[in-house]
């Protein structure tokens, strides 16, 4: 009976321990986590500022964002290039129907290949996925830079388009 | 009467006890177990910390990018997890303050595990940064939350050794 006893006072101080520990610990880490950060050179903001229509904003003169209603009407009336840019695999496993691919990190050699698909004057709506994905953003003021005008950038892309349920499709079959 | 992996009382003090843990294996294999359970999943801690210390801001964007915490909960959570995580991995290595570690530790993977399978259910195509704030990391999938899964299992190892000890004979039955 004495060894019962010594256990459950063993695993009743555990549970006691772990009251006190946990709420330690915690404070402990917070404590350190925010103090480095308060000396180091490259600090970040306890509290940052994360919308993503105030950050794409404040990386561009003109706000690139068009909403999915918009982006909708001109897929319907196909009076716009939709361009993927993620990577080819993401794209094999789905896109927005008869988009093009053009992954942002290979787009130096695949952009002379595409180029020839936009007729020019079309609007050009890029997407990828994630609201905090900058590939579309990144892709389209470089499109910009490359002469395009009507560059569009749906935010989230994939995300909304599928939550829609938008036509998409898989494959590497792109149609017009 | 049980055995407690870390009854150093036990191992040291009791001559008894010595003698019994030399005739039967299982006891040193358990004990074992219980240090090498620790080493890997501290080692595992004090890894995943690495980058995310380092790289404060790219972690941050990470967290973004999960898109499940408040805007202002962001850059906090930026700041104290990866401490969390290296003062997780050190306690478990050196066994200090293990109860509130191991509930911690289990607490971790229950919300990490959580939080893969939420985005990977509504399709969200993100990078893990578990252990690398890098995008080469890969998008998240089903073998990051099984990853995530294995070092679970220690850690619930861990907990379950830590609050139940292991079963064994009393020594006083066992010297007749």
């Amino acid at each position: 009976m004495k060894g019962i006893d010594d256990l459950l006072t063993r695993d009743r101080s555990n549970r006691r321990q772990a009251l006190w520990q946990i709420p330690a610990i915690v404070l402990m880490a917070g404590l350190v986590g925010i103090c480095v950060n308060y000396l180091r050179p490259d600090a970040i903001p306890v509290v940052g500022d994360w919308p993503v229509e105030t950050s794409m904003a404040a990386t561009t003169e003109d706000n690139l964002i068009i909403s999915l209603p918009e982006a909708a009407k001109l897929f319907s009336a196909r009076a716009a290039v939709f361009i993927d840019a993620r990577d080819e695999q993401n794209y094999e496993n789905g896109h927005i129907r008869g988009a093009l691919s053009l992954p942002w990190y290979n787009v130096s050699k695949r952009f002379p290949g595409i180029a020839g698909d936009i007729p020019s004057g079309t609007m050009i709506i890029i997407y990828c996925d994630g609201e905090g994905c900058h590939l579309s953003h990144d892709l389209a003021v470089f499109l910009l830079d490359k002469g395009f005008e009507n560059v569009r950038d749906l935010a989230n892309g994939w995300t909304v388009w599928q939550n829609a349920n938008l036509p998409v499709e898989k494959g590497n079959a792109v149609s017009s | 009467m049980r055995f407690h992996p870390e009854d150093k009382s036990m191992e040291q003090n009791s001559d008894c006890c010595n003698e019994y843990a030399k005739r039967h294996p299982r006891i040193i294999f358990t004990g074992i177990l219980y240090r090498a359970a620790r080493w890997i999943l501290g080692i595992v801690f004090i890894y995943a910390s690495f980058h995310k210390i380092l790289y404060p801001a790219a972690f941050a964007e990470a967290v973004y990018l999960y898109q499940i915490l408040p805007d202002w909960l962001i850059n906090l959570t930026a700041l104290v997890l990866p401490w969390l995580e290296l003062f997780l991995g050190i306690f478990l290595i050196i066994g200090l303050w293990m109860p509130g570690a191991v509930v911690i530790s289990n607490l971790l993977f229950i919300i990490f595990m959580g939080a893969l399978s939420y985005n990977m259910a509504r399709g969200l195509d993100i990078s893990c940064g578990c252990f690398s704030t890098a995008a080469t990391e890969g998008a998240a999938d089903i073998w990051t939350v099984l990853r995530d899964g294995m070092f679970m299992s220690v850690s619930l190892y861990l907990l379950i050794a830590t609050f139940r000890s292991m079963p064994r004979r009393s020594c006083n039955l066992n010297r007749g």
